[in-house]
């Protein structure tokens, strides 16, 4: 009987989000007192087989049982009364309030003269201290680390009774040396009988942490092992899995003429000055982890972010730093990593959004040329294979990938020479994904020079005619082609990435090792 | 398939829900004009058509100010005093120099746009909440409106004074024939000029915005700097309509500037709104409190009715933006 407490059994799970299925017959089972990892790409379901297990969504089908009983699907209230706990990977906590208040939300105690405060900072007090955190439980919240806030989020799950604690990705938004303190706690759990499940990217964390590891790859469980039964290759195969070929296009040969010169620029919070330069028609890819930097990296080179030191040329001609008019004076283009955020304003149609950064050429006097701009917008539209109802359609009403259809697009209704491109398919279906990809290919053919974060890892090997991999906003390795078309590639990035290997290690020759994988 | 037949059939469905949406307040105010010209005789005269315009006109040029303001996700609270401020100010320069008009009318605008300006630079450069920072101009302005006349109304002003509001061009005064021009300018440049847009995308997305070149401070600036010298415009219309100048003329104009914008379909958090729903929200404002005068109802029940409508108005918005998405 004991062995039952805390388990939580998926059966047959199905979704779908607006008919693209998500997760397709997902089943598994935790038991108490284990640690499990669940791996796989941006996209493939980590996050919605999360939010079934602890009652945020409902799925198509297929049921999650909770220590036997059934989970009402759709009721986050049941599922934590059934013991089961997420911590997102965006915070939920009230930062105006303290810690101990946070950790009774909801379930204060009260007596007869109200809140019983006293009471609960000594209960708050004691049960951080089991976790080795001697956070003082009056602090206010919002003064603590991500990292201790993220604990305390963790702490309060458990004193809620939860025997099932869910986590997405954890680490993601915590300094390194808070992570060591998150996985003192995960194990403390872990041998209280929690089951716990927890996402990462990160091969470090699942091999201190994981018992065992689930990959999850376009909707279904490729892999469910024990962690000592695999190797870092295995993970990472699993992971990628799909066929390559096909779905990117073949790269043009990159011409000889440096477009984009960065000259020791250092990026706001980054270790160190960098340097870099990129071709006529070359693909440079930005590998690394969440926080390595990339994206204030590529804001920098656009003026989004002002830089401490360092010049930034285009074609010769110093960029004026610190504001997107001048890199776009200076026939930048910039395709922010979050659409919605900050790629295109959805209120507006797309024929506005489209004009937006070409003001001066679709205007006249302060007056917008009506049928001049509908016809550019149009052209440009129609070389990317927009599927709309026309220009006028709100931007909202557009699909993942013909948003970012719109939001590359509308730049090349001018010349444009240095394409800057932050995570270019996140959030894109594998359709739209193989066409947003034939489009950057395209451009690169036609003389831009292109430099693109990418998670990816696919993106990374077959969309880059060299990658950067980053970390602390610095380079901690370069891959040319060659090295690229290598298959221990994935985890020569991976081990560059995370600092497993330094900057000075090289790659794998790729005469010896890693035969098996061909 | 089953999917796109799905879609097409709730895509039928909404669209007809976006056609009422869209044209409920023109629906409304059919309604209530029909209302009024079936209870009163005296409601659909040539002369009381001109009452309500004449009624509108000083509310017309705060209210595309605000507009303006609201399309960028901010607020301005401070137009009112503004109102007071340039009158006064207006009025104290037609009194000192009585042969120069021309130049209490400059100085009320001016007045009007320096106040906006202060506003537009503590709201864009230090990035004071537009509420905070045109709360605090509220109040400076109407003490300031006080100081300009010792505390006291200004009289005695010279009869041209009264000609810059009162002259009439084919029937029309000069305050609504401002009014119209206005709305049809604002609507032109909201519409179809390189500015406007740039005004939504602010309020639409302002990281966006920025990305795609637009200088988002020089904007945020600008509206402010606009609503502030159309409020002083309103002032001295005001002012010079009864040759005089008082500390508290136009005194919570701006609510009912707000009320107008949020009506014609604005939304508070910006990006979306049109000039000529403002328009038509201030008409609609008008006509309401012009037939309800002229039922007699009760002042106070006219207030009643028409914070009713504001709230409808408002949750007609929000359940239509749910249905956007």
């Amino acid at each position: 009987m004991a062995d039952e407490l805390g388990t939580l059994e998926c059966r047959d799970l199905t979704k779908a989000f607006g008919g693209i299925p998500v997760l397709k017959g997902i089943s598994l089972s935790l038991a108490p007192g284990t640690i499990t990892a669940l791996a796989g790409e941006n996209g493939a379901g980590k996050s919605t087989l999360m939010k079934i297990a602890s009652g945020q969504y409902r799925p198509d089908s297929g049921e999650v049982f909770v220590r036997g009983e059934s989970l009402p699907s759709g009721n986050p209230q049941a599922a934590y009364r059934l013991g089961v706990a997420i911590v997102p990977q965006e915070l939920a906590s009230v930062l105006e309030m303290t810690v101990y208040e946070n950790i009774f939300l909801g379930r204060e105690l009260s007596g007869p003269f109200g809140l019983r405060r006293r009471a609960m900072i000594e209960s708050a007090r004691q049960i951080l201290h089991v976790f080795g955190v001697d956070i003082e439980p009056t602090r206010r919240m919002g003064s603590l680390p991500v990292g201790l806030r993220q604990i305390v989020e963790i702490v309060k799950a458990t004193n809620t009774g939860a025997r099932v604690i869910l986590l997405d990705e954890p680490s993601s938004a915590i300094a390194e040396r808070e992570v060591g303190k998150l996985i003192e706690v995960m194990r403390t759990l872990r041998d209280r009988g929690v089951a716990l499940l927890f996402t990462t990217h990160k091969m470090e964390e699942m091999r201190a942490l994981a018992d065992r590891v689930l990959v999850l790859r376009d909707g279904e469980l490729v892999l469910d092992e024990p962690l000592r039964n695999l190797t870092d290759d295995d993970i990472v195969t699993a992971m990628i899995g799909r066929e390559l070929e096909g779905l990117f296009p073949a790269l043009p040969e990159p011409g000889t003429e440096a477009v984009l010169e960065i000259d020791n620029l250092h990026v706001s919070g980054a270790a160190a000055p960098l340097s870099l330069t990129v071709r006529r028609g070359e693909i440079v890819g930005l590998a690394g982890l969440v926080g390595a930097g990339r994206t204030e990296l590529l804001e920098t080179v656009f003026g989004i972010r002002k830089s401490i030191a360092g010049s930034i040329r285009v074609k010769g001609t110093t960029i004026k730093g610190g504001t997107p008019a001048a890199a776009i004076a200076a026939r930048m283009a910039f395709v922010p990593e979050d659409r919605k955020g900050a790629g295109a304003v959805l209120s507006m149609s797309v024929l506005d959004n489209a004009t937006l950064p070409r003001m001066d050429k679709f205007s006249v006097g302060g007056l917008l040329r009506q049928g001049f701009r509908r016809s550019q917008v149009r052209e440009a539209m129609d070389a990317v294979k927009l599927r709309s109802r026309g220009l006028d359609q709100s931007m909202e009403t557009l699909s993942g990938g013909n948003q970012q259809k719109v939001v590359l697009a509308r730049w090349l209704t001018s010349p444009v020479d240095v394409l800057i491109l932050d995570e270019p398919t996140r959030g894109v279906d594998v359709g739209a994904r193989s066409e947003i990809y034939r489009i950057i290919v395209d451009l690169a053919e036609q003389g831009m020079a292109v430099v693109m974060a990418s998670s990816d890892m696919p993106e990374i090997l077959s969309l880059s005619h060299r990658a950067l991999v980053l970390r602390n906003g610095i380079i901690a390795g370069e891959l040319d082609s060659e090295q690229l078309a290598h298959p221990g590639v994935q985890d020569t990035i991976f081990r560059l990435a995370s600092g497993l290997e330094g900057i000075d290690s090289s790659t794998p020759d790729p005469s010896t090792n890693n035969q098996k994988d061909n | 398939m089953t999917i796109t037949q799905d879609t097409t059939r709730r895509f039928s469905a909404k669209w007809l829900q976006d056609l009422a949406v869209r044209y409920a307040m023109v629906i409304v105010m059919v309604l209530i004009i029909s209302f009024f010209l079936y209870r009163s005789a005296r409601f659909g005269t040539v002369d009381n058509v001109v009452t309500i315009l004449i009624a509108a006109a000083p509310f017309a040029l705060i209210a595309l100010g605000q507009t303006l303001v609201i399309l960028t996700g901010g607020i301005d609270l401070s137009v009112g005093s503004i109102i007071a401020l340039s009158a006064m100010s207006g009025a104290l320069t037609a009194k000192t120099f009585p042969d120069r008009i021309w130049l209490a009318l400059l100085v009320a605008v001016a007045v009007g746009l320096i106040a906006g300006s202060i506003n537009g630079l503590v709201v864009s450069i230090i990035n004071v909440p537009p509420f905070i920072a045109t709360l605090g101009m509220l109040t400076l302005a109407s003490g300031l409106a006080f100081v300009v006349g010792g505390g006291a109304p200004i009289n005695g002003l010279p009869a041209a004074y009264g000609q810059i509001a009162n002259t009439e061009i084919f029937g029309l005064t000069i305050p609504v024939i401002l009014m119209i021009v206005s709305i049809v300018g604002f609507g032109i440049l909201m519409k179809r000029t390189a500015y406007g847009m740039r005004v939504y995308a602010v309020g639409g997305n302002r990281l966006a915005a920025e990305i795609a070149g637009v200088k988002t401070g020089r904007i945020l600036f600008s509206v402010y700097a606009i609503s502030g010298a159309l409020a002083g415009l309103s002032g001295i219309m005001l002012s010079s309509r009864v040759i005089s100048g008082s500390p508290n003329l136009g005194q919570g104009y701006e609510l009912d500037a707000i009320a107008a914008v949020v009506i014609g379909g604005a939304s508070l958090l910006g990006g979306r709104g049109t000039i000529w729903g403002t328009a038509l929200g201030l008409l609609l404002i008008q006509t309401l409190n012009n037939g309800l005068d002229i039922l007699t109802v009760p002042a106070y029940w006219q207030d009643v009715i028409k914070g009713v409508l504001i709230v409808t108005a408002v949750a007609v918005d929000v359940w239509a933006s749910k249905r956007r998405v």
